[in-house]
């Protein structure tokens, strides 16, 4: 087995990323609340929690928004994750009460613009309720993001396959580049094995990426600028296989197929670094700006998903050097039987 | 790169289309039909989007129609002319030219006919000039990117269905981008907004001219 | 831990029996929830299911593809 440290290195890496990426807990958080709307007087709310352990201390709930308080007169844990809170509210509120906030087992859940307000004036501006303090203790969780929850994920399994694509493909261009400068098949064969294990990274990514969509917003398909492009490059590097499948010499083969392969590189990753800045997405940090750094990921999601990035990378790269060896001793047969 | 050759060249391109005119018919048959159709289609009355896109189509299919005749046509005796006697850089520099020059002036008239078959309601709240300048820019786009594409197709010896292949996926940024102009163009944006597009297909057609430039000779050579 | 492992499991049950949507506006009270109860674990499992089938069929390929050639190269000793 040639060099085998990093092969050892991509699986290690993946290994750390199921273990962990599946087995952190998302931090505690409020999904949802059984009314939207709260009228002045006496309000009967239910709340549920995902990951909370509402009956292991006595939680308090309070309405919050713009220095406006008002905490609940009880709230009672009926389960682990339901919490009855009744509220009295009062007229005239300046602002809606829209956020509400849970504090129990000494973390502060909120779940923001849960409510409205009808009946608001302009004069109280709160009943005088302080909210308690905050200790914070860092505990190693993910965060439980609205229409995410656990699929968050999926960052771990989906966004890689992109990122391990697009190095297959950068390959492949390097060794395009070298086909043509050097006249040499074995370039040109390590080219082709690079795009179809990029290929099949595509493939994972679009079917994963679908399944994501369908259950965070609701349609297995939608018309947005990064699945644009990911579909062209898809489109492309299959013509780019039909292209070869239909030039029998060798040597034009190599030397057409390396031509297309720059001229289609080059303008996809126009399209992939420009298109995006001038369209919204509903991909996060994108729209505007797809700087990495906007992706808001947090420091949890980051320990994991940098070495999932390399872990696929690296298992992406053996996938197909395996390729290009099975093809280079295709090639010997090949030769061999017309000697 | 030799400036009186390149003019030869165009001028060899210029005389050929003029000796096989049935082909530079066909192309302009393709576009009145295809306008036609669509406007049977829409019952004459097409809205923004649908109008916009329309047209996009059409110019996209006679880009390719017209394109793929850059050097499919050239049999093998011509080939040999060309390769003994031309600097390839140069060859692929006339041939996008006239293929832009065309591609302008096939881009206008479709734009013409469209106009006066589907009516220019769309466009009475947007700003035309954006719009020709978004035609223009997209239908020379189109010949900058299609001309290696066909090039490379006929070196492979496999005619306009490769040609297809091969292209729709090269040419989708330039089309989307097209697309996304003529439609802020429409809607009446400021020259703030749509000049982004419009610098936008400027760059693609250099960037794709420069790449032709760059590869061709590789192409060209029969080692 | 333990608990986790069984919320994950439980998913997983739930996986098998149903992946179906969540978004149905008048969801009858179970679905919605085991929709709050998973917190769509479901599609993880989906996700890490079709990534490893994938990666499965390029081996069974590669194995085809190699068998091929240890055929030829059988048939080259031979003869």
């Amino acid at each position: 087995m040639k060099s085998w440290w990093w092969k050892a290195v991509g699986v290690l890496l993946l290994l750390y990323v199921v273990i962990v990426g599946l087995h952190t807990p998302l931090a505690p958080a409020l999904v949802h609340v059984s009314e939207d709307k709260l009228s002045p007087g006496r309000a009967d709310v239910l709340v549920t929690g995902y990951n909370t352990r509402f009956t292991a201390d006595a939680p308090q709930a309070w309405l919050e928004n713009d220095d406006q308080f008002v905490c609940a007169t009880s709230a009672t844990a009926e389960r682990d994750d339901r919490l009855r809170v009744v509220f009295d509210v009062p007229a005239g509120m300046r602002r809606d009460l829209s956020h509400l906030v849970v504090r129990s087992n000494g973390r502060t859940l909120v779940f923001h613009d849960a409510f409205w307000n009808p009946a608001k004036g302009d004069g109280i501006a709160g009943t005088g309720c302080t909210p308690p303090e905050e200790d914070s203790a860092e505990v190693f969780e993910f965060p439980d993001r609205s229409v995410l929850y656990e699929t968050i994920r999926n960052l771990f399994f989906h966004v890689p396959m992109w990122f391990t694509m697009m190095w297959l493909m950068t390959v492949s261009l390097f060794h395009s580049l070298r086909t043509l400068r050097d006249n040499d098949l074995e370039q040109d064969r390590a080219a082709v094995s690079a795009v179809n294990t990029g290929l099949l990274f595509a493939f994972l990514g679009l079917t994963t990426g679908s399944i994501w969509a369908r259950n965070t917003w609701g349609t297995w398909w939608t018309s947005d600028p990064q699945l644009n492009g990911a579909a062209a490059v898809t489109l492309i590097y299959l013509a780019y296989l039909v292209l070869r499948g239909s030039v029998n010499e060798m040597d034009k083969r190599s030397r057409l197929a390396a031509i297309y392969n720059i001229f289609a590189y080059a303008l996809m990753i126009v399209f992939f670094m420009v298109l995006p800045r001038l369209t919204d997405s509903l991909h996060p940090g994108k729209g505007g700006n797809p700087a990495f750094s906007k992706y808001d990921l947090d420091h949890h999601l980051r320990t994991v998903f940098y070495p999932a990035v390399a872990g696929w990378v690296l298992v992406g790269t053996w996938l197909y050097t395996l390729r290009r060896r099975a093809r280079r001793i295709e090639a010997w047969l090949d030769d061999e039987a017309h000697a | 790169m030799r400036p009186a050759e390149i003019l030869h060249l165009l001028r060899l391109e210029l005389r050929l289309d003029l000796h096989q005119r049935h082909a530079v018919g066909g192309s302009l048959l393709y576009v009145v039909s295809a306008v036609f159709v669509a406007y049977q289609a829409m019952q004459g009355r097409a809205e923004g989007t649908a109008w916009n896109a329309l047209f996009w189509i059409i110019l996209l299919f006679a880009a390719f129609n017209t394109l793929a005749r850059s050097f499919q046509r050239e049999d093998a005796g011509q080939h040999l002319y060309l390769y003994t006697l031309a600097d390839p850089r140069n060859v692929i520099l006339a041939r996008v030219i006239y293929g832009a020059g065309t591609m302008l002036a096939l881009s206008l008239l479709s734009f013409a006919m469209y106009v006066l078959f589907l009516g220019h309601a769309p466009m009475d709240g947007g700003n035309a000039l954006q719009y020709l300048i978004a035609v223009m820019a997209g239908g020379t786009g189109f010949a900058a990117v299609l001309t290696l594409v066909s090039a490379i197709a006929s070196r492979a010896g496999n005619g306009v269905g490769l040609m297809a292949v091969l292209g729709f996926p090269i040419v989708l940024p330039l089309l989307l981008s097209a697309i996304k102009a003529g439609h802020l163009a429409l809607i009446g944006m400021p020259w703030s907004v749509t000049g982004k597009y419009l610098l936008w297909l400027g760059v693609i057609d250099v960037i794709a001219v420069a790449l032709a430039w760059v590869l061709f000779p590789y192409l060209w050579r029969d080692r | 831990m333990m608990k986790h492992m069984h919320k994950l499991a439980a998913a997983a049950t739930g996986a098998l029996l149903s992946v179906r949507t969540f978004a149905s506006s008048a969801a009858p009270d179970w679905v919605e929830e085991t929709f709050y109860r998973s917190g769509k674990i479901n599609a993880v499992i989906a996700v890490v299911t079709v990534v490893l089938l994938g990666l499965a069929l390029w081996m069974f390929r590669s194995d085809r593809r190699l068998a091929r050639l240890e055929k030829r190269m059988n048939e080259r000793s031979k003869g």
